[in-house]
């Protein structure tokens, strides 16, 4: 009597988890890829959906693999990729250090401000062109335009923080005597974590659209120069495929920043 | 306890707004003798809260002087804490760390400093909540971790800014009998800042009046109810005589 009992609910148990494993976001958000993918090999099959522009899942997947296999995917991703991490480091480092310092010293701060805001407001690809004059085609050139694109949202937003830092956490620091220097690492730099994560986040996406762009005007190879060739050449699986890989190494790059935010950010 | 005397003579500070300079302390003068509990009370804008800044030594006053033990101060100082009404604890720093933060300019040695958190941490009563950080806790806690950081630092003279102005009624009165228990431990001098005629009393041996804006000193009265104070003094003729005589006083002059 108990066993039969007892039998019952577990069955009850195991139907509860398999409901609960299929209404995750996760789950659900996976779901709908694959009747988008669905959705779209029929309709390239049946002719609803032009697949000269369009191409079909399953030609996207042959061509994708078969440029894995020739090592084409993970070349240009090195090529890109080098360019796009020296291009992310150097904002970075320049970018927090001068923001910090910007809002440290007010009025330098004050100084450099409208020169900031002016460059934000700019849109960096209008520099490509000079910077291919100066620097010709490859890395340098496009070291430079990812750095552009992300050294300034990540110093105005180091800037806002150091600004921001309440001044009951600094008259907490001068009560316990904390130097000057000691109150900018020890309070300052903290404090204005939150802010750099998110200066960071927006300027790596911008960095990843800078890059492909740049690699459209002018390079010899990388992930951007392979969307605009295969499309220049008519071979439109390639070119999805392309566009696809980019946008999932885009969204790792994403997903990445935002664990590090995660672990940076866990006493919130 | 030899130490932690405090005397304030002609205290004055001015703050300069766009309508002109606005007076806020005027001629403030008085004393407190070391192991005394001093509580200032006010009504809210009195200038209290500034008046303590320049003894942490966060300010400076436009004239007047503020000595310690005899010697003028013109800064903090090792020999000061302060207790913020808003706590001022850093939300990136665990309750350990938090306490471990005002001992880091101590000279201590790091064992040193951990035994002293981890006995100010135990007296305040947050044992088993070394972990946690500052937003996981309710604002009576969180201010038994300001407590902590600044009696682990064991100050001659602790400054204490409203400190239970942002804590519930409830849990405001039993925190009042545990700082009081802390202090007389420690035997430090304590400079109280608060709005609250019955707080000043409980807590305080001496009580200074305060006008508002400019603050002046109305009057200072003795305490007359004896220590150690349990929670029932507060509801004793003796003490709600003197509450009363408090309120007048304030009346008074606001008027």
């Amino acid at each position: 009597m108990g066993s039969i009992a007892g039998g019952g609910i577990m069955t009850e148990n195991n139907k509860s988890a398999l409901r609960r494993f299929l209404c995750r976001p996760g789950t659900l958000s996976f779901a709908i890829l694959l009747m988008i993918l669905a959705g779209w090999e029929a309709s390239g099959r049946t002719g609803l959906l032009d697949t000269f522009f369009f191409s079909m899942p399953s030609a996207i997947a042959d061509r994708a693999w078969a440029m894995l296999i020739n090592g084409d995917l993970i070349f240009h991703t090195l090529r890109t990729g080098y360019a796009y991490v020296a291009g992310v480091v150097l904002a970075i480092v320049m970018g927090v250090t001068c923001g910090l310092a910007m809002g440290w010293w007010q009025k330098f701060g004050d100084v450099i401000d409208p020169y900031v805001v002016f460059f934000s407001a700019m849109p960096r690809i209008a520099l490509f062109p000079i910077i291919l004059l100066i620097f010709g085609i490859g890395d340098v050139s496009r070291t430079i335009i990812v750095f552009l694109g992300v050294v300034f949202p990540v110093l105005f937003n180091a800037y806002i923080g150091a600004k921001q830092t309440p001044s009951l956490l600094i008259d907490a620091g001068k009560v316990f005597g904390y130097s000057h220097n000691k109150i900018f690492t020890a309070i300052v730099l903290p404090a204005a974590l939150p802010y750099l994560i998110a200066g960071i986040r927006i300027g790596v996406t911008l960095g990843i659209i800078l890059i492909v762009v740049a690699e459209f005007l002018a390079a010899s190879s990388g992930l951007g120069q392979q969307i605009a060739l295969t499309a220049q050449s008519y071979q439109i699986a390639e070119m999805w495929a392309w566009v696809l890989y980019t946008s999932f190494f885009a969204l790792l790059i994403v997903r990445g920043t935002d664990s590090f935010e995660k672990w940076a950010m866990r006493w919130t | 306890m030899g130490t932690g005397s405090l005397e304030l003579i002609g205290v004055n500070k001015s703050f300069s707004t766009p309508q002109g300079s606005l007076p806020v302390l005027d001629q403030i003068s008085f004393s407190q003798n070391a192991g005394e509990v001093v509580s200032i009370v006010g009504a809210s804008g009195s200038g209290k809260t500034t008046l303590l800044r320049i003894v942490a030594g966060l300010e400076a006053p436009d004239n007047g002087e503020v000595r310690l033990d005899g010697m003028s101060i013109s800064g903090p100082g090792p020999e000061r804490a302060l207790i913020f009404q808003q706590f001022g604890l850093m939300p990136w720093l665990n309750v350990l760390d938090n306490v471990l933060f005002g001992l880091k300019t101590s000279g201590l040695s790091s064992r040193e400093q951990e035994e002293r958190a981890h006995d100010a941490i135990r007296r305040v009563g947050l044992e088993g909540f070394e972990d946690f950080h500052p937003k996981r806790l309710s604002g009576g806690m969180q201010q038994r971790v300001g407590i902590a950081r600044a009696i682990a630092v064991k100050p001659a003279l602790l400054l204490c800014d409203e400190p239970f102005a942002s804590v519930d009624a409830m849990t405001r009165q039993t925190m009042q009998t545990d700082l009081l228990n802390i202090v007389t431990q420690e035997g430090a001098s304590v400079l109280l800042v608060t709005h609250d005629i019955e707080e000043a009393l409980f807590l305080g041996d001496r009580v200074v009046m305060f006008s508002s804006r400019p603050a002046r000193v109305i009057e200072e009265i003795d305490v007359a109810i004896p220590k150690p104070r349990e929670h029932s003094v507060r509801t004793s003729v003796a003490f709600q005589e003197q509450r009363a005589m408090v309120w007048d006083l304030l009346q008074a002059a606001a008027l």
